[in-house]
C-alpha cells in the first residue's frame, strides 16, 4: 500500500492503475489521509532540502566574502576587539551614554551660572495670571450656598489687574492681560463689579483701554489721583496695588533705571516684587502721583520688574477720540493723595484698582 | 553556472547593507550573516517559483525582508526596540508573510524531525528523496544486501520520520 502511495504521488502509474487508485481513494477515508499526509512530508523535504543546498551555497559566498573583505586574516588584536564589542556592546554603550550625559550636563550647569551675567539670554515674563483652579474651587462653594439652583458661572481663565482713568467708565490694563478674551469682567475690593471691553489697544506699549458696558454703571466717583506727564527721578520711592491673588496686594520699592527691559525707554525698571496677576496695575510715586503701568519682570531675577511710563499712557488716552467715536476722556485734575499718609492713600486708591478676569 | 555567480554577485552586493542594519541595532556579525542568508533564500526561492511581484528596487526588497526578520528575533530575544537605526525606504511586505512563516516553519521542523531521526535514516532518506539515487545505489552506499532489504529499510525511516514531523506539525490549513 505504502509502495502504491509513493507510486501515486510520483506519477508513476498507469492511467488504469491511477483511477482504481483515485476511487479507492474516494472510498477509503484512511487511505486518502494517508495520501495526503505523505505529500505534505515529501513536501516539507524538499523545501528543506532546497534550502538546506541553497545555504551550503550562500556560506561558500559568504566565505569568499570574507575573504575578499580582509585579505590577510593576521587581524589578530581586531578580532580579539571583536569579540569583546560584540560581548560587551551594551555595556560599552551605556558608558558611553552615561559620559555622554554628564559633559552635556556639565556643559549645560555652567551655562545656567553664567546666565545672570549675560543680558542676552535674559527673558522677558508677563505677569498675567491664571486662576482656573482657584476659581473653580470658588465657584464650587458658591454653588454649594446657593443649593445648586443655578448653573455654575463658569470660571475665569486668567486674571490681571487694572485702575480707573477717568471717572465715567475708562479703565487701563496691559494688552496681554486680555489677550484672546471672549469676555472681560472687572471687579474691585468694594464689591463693584462690571463687565467691560476693550475700545482701544496700543500694542507696542502692551496697554489697552476697557470701558464699562454694564447700564447700571454710573460713575467711579472722583479720581484722587493724577497722572505724571515728566519722567520720574532715578531712587523715586514707588508702590503699587495689584491681585496677584484673590485679595488685593501692595508691593513697594524704588524706581531703579529709567529704562525697561533690555534698555527699553518707554519703560522703567522698579524693584518691586511680582508676581502673575500684578499685569496692569498702577505704579505710584510717594506724592500719589501715577507714573506707569505694571507690565512684566525679568524671568529668574529678583525686583527686577518693569512699568511702561505713564507719559505712554496719557499718548494713548489723548488718541482715544482721534481713532474712534467716543469723546476725549475727562481726566482728572486734582491729586487729593498728596498730603495723605500711605494707608490713607492706599485707602482711597484701593477702589479704583480692579481685578481684570479674563474668560474664553 | 549562470545562476551560481547571479547569486554571488547579488550576495556581495547587498551584504555590507544587511551587516550595517543589524550590527547598528544590536546584534553580531553571525545574526548578520544568519539573517541575510534567510533574506536571499527568501528572494531566491521566490524567483525560482515565478510569485516575486517586485515593486522597487531589489534593494529595497531584501532590506525590507532581512528588516522584519530582524525584528521578529529581537522580539524573540526579548528586546523590544522602539527606535531602529533605519534607513527610510522599506516596505512592510504584509502579503508575504504568511507564506514566509509557514515555510519557515516547515524548515524548521523538518530539520528537527531529521535531527531526530538519526543515522542511518537520515542519510538514506536525503539520498532518496533530495539526491534523487535510485534503490540501487543506495543498498550499495549503505551495504544491504538487495534492493528490498533497502526499501524496508526506507519505508521504516519514513514512518518515524513522519511520525515525528507531524507530532510538531499542523498544518494551517
Amino acid at each position: 500500500m505504502y509502495e502504491q502511495i509513493e507510486r501515486y504521488l510520483a506519477g508513476n502509474m498507469d492511467s488504469a492503475e491511477r483511477a482504481s487508485f483515485e476511487a479507492l481513494m474516494q472510498t477509503d477515508g484512511r487511505l486518502k489521509e494517508q495520501v495526503i499526509e505523505h505529500k505534505q512530508l515529501l513536501q516539507a523535504m524538499k523545501i528543506y532540502g532546497k534550502r538546506q543546498v541553497l545555504k551550503g551555497r550562500l556560506n561558500t559566498i559568504h566565505k569568499q566574502l570574507e575573504a575578499e573583505q580582509n585579505p590577510a586574516a593576521s587581524n589578530e588584536p581586531s578580532l580579539l576587539w571583536k569579540v569583546f564589542r560584540n560581548r560587551h556592546a551594551q555595556t560599552i554603550a551605556v558608558a558611553a551614554s552615561v559620559s555622554l550625559f554628564s559633559v552635556i550636563g556639565t556643559l549645560w550647569s555652567v551655562h545656567q551660572l553664567k546666565d545672570p551675567v549675560q543680558q542676552q539670554s535674559a527673558r522677558y515674563v508677563e505677569l498675567r495670571r491664571e486662576v482656573d483652579r482657584l476659581k473653580k474651587a470658588q465657584s464650587a462653594i458658591i454653588n454649594d450656598i446657593n443649593q445648586a439652583a443655578t448653573p455654575a458661572p463658569r470660571p475665569a481663565r486668567f486674571s490681571g489687574t487694572g485702575f480707573a482713568i477717568s471717572s465715567d467708565g475708562y479703565l487701563v490694563t496691559s494688552s496681554h492681560v486680555i489677550e484672546g478674551a471672549d469676555s472681560i469682567m472687572i471687579e474691585n475690593k468694594a464689591g463693584m463689579k462690571f463687565k467691560v471691553s476693550e475700545i482701544y489697544r496700543d500694542q507696542d506699549h502692551d496697554l489697552s483701554i476697557l470701558k464699562v458696558e454694564d447700564p447700571s454703571f454710573s460713575s467711579f466717583g472722583k479720581l484722587p489721583y493724577t497722572f505724571s506727564s515728566s519722567e520720574s527721578e532715578l531712587g523715586e520711592k514707588v508702590y503699587t496695588l495689584g491681585y496677584p491673588r484673590e485679595d488685593i496686594v501692595f508691593g513697594e520699592g524704588s524706581l531703579s533705571s529709567s529704562t525697561g527691559f533690555e534698555g527699553d525707554s518707554t519703560a522703567y525698571q522698579i524693584s518691586i516684587p511680582l508676581n502673575p496677576g500684578n499685569s496692569g496695575g498702577p505704579l505710584l510715586d510717594d506724592k500719589g502721583n501715577l507714573i506707569g503701568v505694571i507690565s512684566g519682570k525679568q524671568a529668574g531675577q529678583e525686583g527686577a520688574s518693569f512699568a511702561i511710563k505713564s507719559t505712554y499712557l496719557l499718548q494713548m488716552i489723548k488718541e482715544v477720540p482721534t481713532v474712534t467715536t467716543l469723546p476725549p476722556l475727562k481726566l482728572s485734575k486734582k491729586n487729593t493723595l498728596t498730603d495723605n499718609s500711605r494707608t490713607q492713600q492706599l485707602k482711597k486708591l484701593k477702589e479704583y484698582v480692579f481685578v481684570v478676569k479674563v474668560y474664553n | 553556472m549562470d545562476d551560481e555567480r547571479a547569486l554571488a554577485y547579488l550576495y556581495k552586493l547587498h551584504y555590507p547593507m544587511i551587516s550595517h542594519f543589524i550590527l547598528s541595532n544590536s546584534g553580531s556579525d553571525d545574526e548578520a550573516k544568519d539573517v541575510y542568508q534567510e533574506g536571499i533564500i527568501i528572494f531566491y526561492e521566490k524567483i525560482r517559483d515565478n510569485s516575486l511581484v517586485l515593486t522597487c528596487q531589489i534593494k529595497t526588497y531584501i532590506y525590507s525582508v532581512c528588516r522584519r526578520l530582524w525584528l521578529k528575533r529581537l522580539a524573540e530575544k526579548g528586546r523590544y526596540t522602539t527606535s531602529m537605526d533605519d534607513a527610510d525606504d522599506y516596505l512592510t511586505l504584509e502579503e508575504d508573510v504568511p507564506q514566509q512563516e509557514e515555510n519557515e516553519r516547515q524548515f524548521g521542523l523538518m530539520s528537527d524531525a531529521l535531527d531526530k531521526i538519526g543515522e542511518p535514516c537520515r542519510s538514506l532518506l536525503e539520498d532518496y528523496y533530495l539526491r534523487m539515487q535510485n534503490m540501487q545505489e543506495i543498498t550499495d552506499k549503505f551495504g544491504y544486501t538487495n534492493t528490498d532489504t533497502a526499501k524496508n529499510q526506507k519505508y521504516k525511516c519514513l514512518q518515524r520520520l513522519k511520525k515525528i514531523f507531524f507530532t510538531a506539525y499542523k498544518p494551517a490549513f
